[in-house]
Formats: C-alpha cells, structure tokens, sequence
C-alpha cells in the first residue's frame, strides 16, 4: 500500500492512518470500470444516432432529420461525461480531437453564409467547402475529394495544413451537418439547415446534397469506430485500464489532474469565460445546436462522477465502487467534505445555465454584449469550477503525490543532479 | 505533456523556510502594476492630443513594456483582468473582424470610453491598439476618422483597466495572499497555498512562453507559423519573450530569500541566446538556421523554468498546481 510508506506518513493529513480501508488499487478500478461504462454508453448512442443519419440518408424528410437531430443530442449525454478523462490520461488525450475537436471552422465542409468571410491569414482552408469541390490545391498539391469516405475525412482533411480548426471529424462537424450554422446571432433559435439539403434531385437545396449525404455518413461511421477503440482500451486487458492500474500514484494524478484540468484550463477558461469575454455568439461550444449548456452541464457531472465513483448509465443502472471520496474522507474528511461541496455547488451553478437556457434564454443569447443576467449566470459557473479547483490542488498535496511522474522529478529530488 | 505540465504537484511537507510572498507583492507585483497603470495614463494623455498611429507608437510600446513584468499573472484581480488587456493568442482573428465592424459600422461605442468596457475583449486592450496603430489595414487613418476616436477610446479603456487592476491588486488582493493561513482567509487556508499560487504563476509564464510565444511561430520544422508571432505587428516578439523571462526570474528572485545563482545564469543564457535571433518578429523563422536560434531560446527559458523549480520548488518542497493554460 503506497500511501502508507514513510513520506505519505509524514504529511499531517495522513498521519493517523497506519492502513487504509480503501484500498487505492480498488479506486482506480471504479475509475476504470466507469471509463468503461462511460465510453460504451457513448458507443451505444453513437450507433442509435448512425442509424437516424442512415435513415435520413434512405428516405431524406423533415421527420428523419429531427430524429437524427435528437439522436445527436442524446449522444451527447455520455460523451460530455467522459471528458474528465482526457487530461490525465495520454490515450485519451491524443485521440479526442478526432471526436470532439472545437472550434471549427465549419466553411472547410459545407456552404456557409456570406458573413463568414472566406480564407484567412491563420487558414487559407477555411472556406473551402469540400462538399461542393471534389478536388482542392493545398500548398501547391491538387488533391482528390472525389469519393468522400471516412480515410478521406481522418487522414487527408482532419486538421489538414496543420491548422487544429480544421475539423473534418467528431460530434460538431456532424453537429454543423445536422443543424447549419446558427444565423440568429445573439436572438433566439439555433441552426436551421433545411431537410431538403439531404434530397434528391430537383428537391435538393444547398447543392451536391449526395456528396452532404457521403460526408454525414462517413463522419457518423467515424465517430462509431473511434468510440469502439476507445471502449476497448477500457476494457478488461485495455491499454488504458492497464496504464491506470499499473502504478496507484500514478493512477491518482491521472484521475486528479483529469478533474483540475478539465475544470480550470479548460471549461472555466477556455470555453465559458472566454466566449463569454468575445461577445460572440458562436463562441459557444455546441454552436449550432444550441446545446452548449447541457455540454457544460454534462462536463460537470462527469468530474463529479469520477470523483465520487458513482455513474449512472444511460439505461439507468449504476456503476460504481470504492472512490477517491473513499480514500479522502479515510484521511481528512474535512477535505472530503469541502470537495463534495464544491462540487455540488458548480452543479448548481451549472444547473442554473442549463434551466435558463430550457426554459428559452439561450447560451448563445447569454453571451451577448451588456447582458448582465447571462454573464451572472455563466461567470457563475466559472467561479465554481476555479474554486473546486482549488480543492482539487489540496486533494493532491494531502495525498502526496507531488513529484510523481513529474517532469524533472529527479530534479526535485536531488536538485544539484540537474546542473551536473 | 499535457499530463506532465498539468500535473498538479503539490506541497508534501511544512516549508521548511517561510518564502516571500511579501516580497513578491512589494517588490515585483505591485510596484508592476502601479508602473503599467502610469504608462498607461501617459498613452491615454498621448491619445487624447493626437490619436494618429505614428504619435501613439512610442506611448504604446513603452505601455506594453511596462505591461510585461506582469502579463503573465493569472490570479487574484488578474484571473480574469489580464484577458481584456492582452488577448492574445487568437487564432480566429476576432481582433482583426471586430475592430473592422466597429469601423466600418461606425458604432458609436467607438467614441465612449465608459461604455468600452462591455465591447468584446478581442477589440480591446493591448493587441486591438497594436493592430489599429501597426497594421497596414488600419494604420493610416487620418485624425478625425473613426479609427482614430476608436484609438484613442481603447487607449482610455485600456488606462481605466490598469487603474482598476493596481487598485484592486493594492486593496484586495495583496491581503489575500499575506493572510493566507489565517482563520479568516478562505482562499488561501495555508501560507504554502500562497506561496504555492506564485510559484504556479512564475512557471506558467515560462510554459507559455516557450510553447506559444516562442512554439508559435516555431510551428513544426515543415511548416513554420510566423503569422503567430505575438505582437509581431510592432516588432515586440523577442522582446516580450525576453521581458517575460527577466520578470519571471524577478518574481522567483523576491519569492526566495536566499541567492539563485543557478536561476540567474539560465536567465544569462536567455538573453544570450536572445542577442543572436535577428528579426525582433520572428517573420524570418521560415529560415532553418533562423528558426534553430528561436529554437535555443526556447530551450534556454525552458532551462530558466528548470533552475527555478530546482532552486525554489525543491528547495521547498513545493510543486506547481493547475495553470490556466492547461487545456486545448
């Protein structure tokens, strides 16, 4: 039991403990188990939300097309939750982009509105409209797009010229295909791209609605096989699972630097009170349906599910087991204490964006210049994900696990060793 | 690296020597702010008289020098003070589109300085001044144009932003990290807490200016990005990478009360390394042998972070917590 070894007994915290209950090696299994069940949920909805796309796609209509809309947002629902995953652990962190990469720059797929400009400085790709031009020069290089497949999308177009809003794949280039861009800057409503725009024939508007329908498709077929890669890692044998469970320090800065990154860098800076600072409509991560506030909701439960290793799954079971709660409240229940009310509170935070915004006062309108009701809403969301960071960074320090696998750590040990 | 840079590394034991997170605030922090609020007075006083480009350049340049010692700070007033001076990077080039929209709609925010502070952050500050003063799409407006009301109104924003931040800084916030431990303080419930935070932010700074200020342009050897020099439009790059770097030292020089004589011949190598790259904006980093010289200084302020987390966090045992920048 590592915890239990001469330094771990040093720090005031964990003095009184000459053993744990919970065992550590048994909390990173909670956490793996959850892993699991969360990328599976993800896959099962994932599958259901393939299906709607291949129905819309048989037999385009206004019906198909919502169905494959709500697919879409039920799809969310577990993904959102897996993102506290990603920072801790590499084979997360260097696949996500293929799924769930943001901000884009939606005039790469398909027609945009003239307001969005053409090319620019950072993207000379940015209008490039590949459903309407099967062939395109890059950088001298005329390339074929003729047959749009899902190797044309991962390996040719995905962050092609290195640029990262080059989103060829992933939940919101299907997002953007499903809905349009959202035309109503800060007024009500989300995108509004017409059924037609997947008809045949004559009824076909936007144009090359055959070559929108291969793009859908293939991106769907995408989005399914990565998240048939990640379940597996997670799995029993998984590469993931086995990095996790390898070492029980190196197992607890995964979980904890998920939950911190996530919260701080992350969903309080980048995403909410940047945009919020922008003004600008479309700085919201699920843009074009108008979904940003259960994305944001859903980031945050998935740190507060891995921390108390509890999950519900979208059939409604649960999975959980020993925590890291468990382990926290064994050596300084005050801190437990403090974490669970910090983290009930930007649930709360975020519960209050996700019911104005269900309830019509949409994130989008939140963002707009001057309006103090929507930066009261959202900065209070921000607030809360800085302060359980806070309680995040004391969870590290009492469990002791500062200079594991941190960079330069025989520097830390042994400083003079660095200048040799 | 995302696991290793945000890895929330921590205090294990007691400080063994109280550090100075006093002198921290006395000697760097503060006296950063109050000197940034005064070159920004003098910008605004400048604005006012003549808002053309070429008379605002040199208020400009030594507002943003004075800007740098403290830049990279991100807590406190400055958590979310620091985005609407300096936004930057912006990959999107909001800057750009937005100040073109107030321009060509003539939006009367342009002439109220009052009502500036509710206009989007990527048309306010540092780098929108920067792209109406240096960028050939804007900079020669003639006095009288709404450019040049726009100039001067950010450059009154821009006064009234650094004021708000010196005050707050000297009245809040300087409190908050002296008490840190005491019954009162709910931010900082140990003095290693606020000694922690600072150290965070020393080694932040460095990290972005490795990976964005210096990465940045760098890009991949294929495929250099001299588009995203920072400041490059006024010939600031190097030179914010260096002043990051010296104020980086200063900040870890007041935190310790002892000598860093490691610390201060990486900062020697920084500067070195520095003197050798010719163009001040990186635009030549397209040239292999120019982008190997970015390439050692990028490895000599990664040095600097090094001495400093040898010098200070082993030295207290302490290890940096979540950075700001941890994300994508």
């Amino acid at each position: 039991m590592r915890l239990t070894l001469p330094a771990a007994l040093a720090t005031t915290a964990l003095t009184a403990l000459p053993a744990f209950a919970v065992e550590t090696s048994e909390v990173l299994g909670t956490y793996a188990d959850i892993a699991e069940a969360k990328y599976e949920d993800s896959l099962i909805a994932a599958r259901t939300l393939g299906d709607a796309v291949a129905a819309l796609i048989e037999a385009p209509s206004a019906e198909n097309l919502q169905a494959a809309r709500t697919a879409w947002l039920a799809a969310r629902v577990p993904y959102q939750q897996t993102e506290v995953y990603r920072f801790g652990n590499p084979i997360v962190d260097d696949w996500e982009g293929r799924v769930n990469a943001w901000p884009l720059d939606e005039g790469l797929i398909d027609y945009v509105d003239g307001a969005y400009g053409g090319p620019t400085d950072e993207n000379e790709l940015a209008a490039l409209n590949v459903i309407a031009n099967p062939t395109f020069t890059l950088s001298g290089i005329e390339i074929d797009a003729s047959d749009i497949t899902p190797a044309l999308l991962q390996d040719t177009l995905h962050e092609v010229d290195g640029i990262e809003a080059n989103v060829a794949t992933g939940y919101h280039a299907i997002e953007f295909l499903l809905w349009g861009q959202d035309l109503n800057g800060h007024g009500d409503g989300a995108g509004d791209r017409p059924w037609t725009d997947y008809a045949e024939g004559d009824a076909c508007t936007g144009g090359n609605c055959d070559r929108r329908a291969d793009y859908l498709a293939a991106a769907t077929q995408l989005l399914v096989s990565d998240l048939e890669w990640m379940a597996a890692q997670w799995a029993e044998g998984g590469a993931a699972r086995a990095e996790v469970l390898a070492d029980e320090g190196r197992g607890l800065s995964a979980i904890l630097t998920g939950m911190g990154s996530l919260s701080y860098g992350e969903q309080a800076g980048e995403r909410m009170r940047l945009g919020l600072m922008l003004n600008d409509p479309e700085e919201e991560h699920d843009c074009f349906s108008d979904n940003t506030h259960n994305s944001h909701y859903y980031d945050g439960l998935g740190i507060r599910n891995v921390y108390l290793g509890e999950y519900t799954r979208i059939d409604g079971s649960l999975v959980s087991g020993p925590s890291l709660a468990d382990l926290v409240a064994e050596g300084n229940p005050a801190l437990d204490s403090e974490m669970r009310q910090r983290l009930m509170e930007t649930m709360m935070a975020l519960g209050r964006i996700k019911t104005a915004a269900e309830a019509g006062f949409a994130y989008d309108e939140m963002l707009a210049r001057g309006n103090e009701a929507g930066e009261r809403l959202i900065m209070g969301g921000v607030d809360a994900l800085i302060a359980q960071t806070r309680s995040i960074e004391r969870i590290v320090a009492a469990l002791d696990l500062g200079g594991i696998d941190f960079e330069g750590s025989d520097s830390l040990d042994d400083p003079s060793a660095v200048f040799q | 690296m995302k696991l290793l840079s945000a890895l929330a590394l921590i205090l294990g034991l007691a400080t063994p020597t109280l550090a100075g997170v006093d002198e921290a605030l006395d000697d760097h922090i503060l006296p950063g702010f109050t000197a940034f609020a005064a070159a920004t007075e003098t910008l605004a006083q400048a604005a006012r008289n003549d808002c053309r480009a070429e008379a605002l350049r040199p208020a400009f340049q030594a507002a943003f020098d004075a800007w740098m010692p403290v830049a990279d700070l991100r807590l406190g007033p400055s958590e979310t003070g620091a985005l609407s001076i300096a936004f930057w990077p912006d990959p999107r080039g909001f800057t750009q589109r937005t100040l073109s929209r107030l321009v060509a709609e003539d939006d009367p925010i342009t002439s109220d300085v009052e009502g500036y502070a509710e206009v989007s952050i990527a048309a306010r500050g540092l780098f929108a001044l920067e792209m109406l003063l240096f960028d050939p799409e804007f900079a020669g407006y003639p006095a009288g144009s709404t450019a040049c009301e726009l100039a001067a109104t950010i450059a009154a924003d821009l006064d009234r932003q650094a004021d708000a931040l010196a005050q707050a800084w000297r009245d809040r916030f300087a409190d908050v990290l002296r008490t840190a431990g005491e019954a009162t303080n709910a931010t900082y419930l140990t003095e290693d807490e606020a000694v922690r935070a600072i150290y965070t932010q020393i080694l932040s700074s460095l990290a972005f200016t490795a990976e964005k200020r210096l990465g940045g342009p760098m890009g991949s050897f294929d495929r250099p990005r001299p588009a995203r020099a920072e400041a490059r439009r006024s010939g600031r790059s190097l030179r914010n990478a260096v002043l990051a770097a010296e104020a980086a030292r200063d900040l870890a020089a007041a935190l310790a009360d002892w000598k860093l004589p490691e610390t201060d011949a990486a900062l020697e190598r920084v500067k070195d390394a520095a003197a050798r790259i010719e163009d001040s904006s990186f635009q030549d980093v397209t040239d292999p042998q120019a982008r190997l010289r970015i390439e050692v200084l990028q490895q000599a302020v990664q040095s600097l972070s090094a001495a400093i987390q040898a010098e200070i966090g082993a030295r207290l045992d302490i290890s940096q917590g979540f950075n700001s920048q941890d994300g994508d």
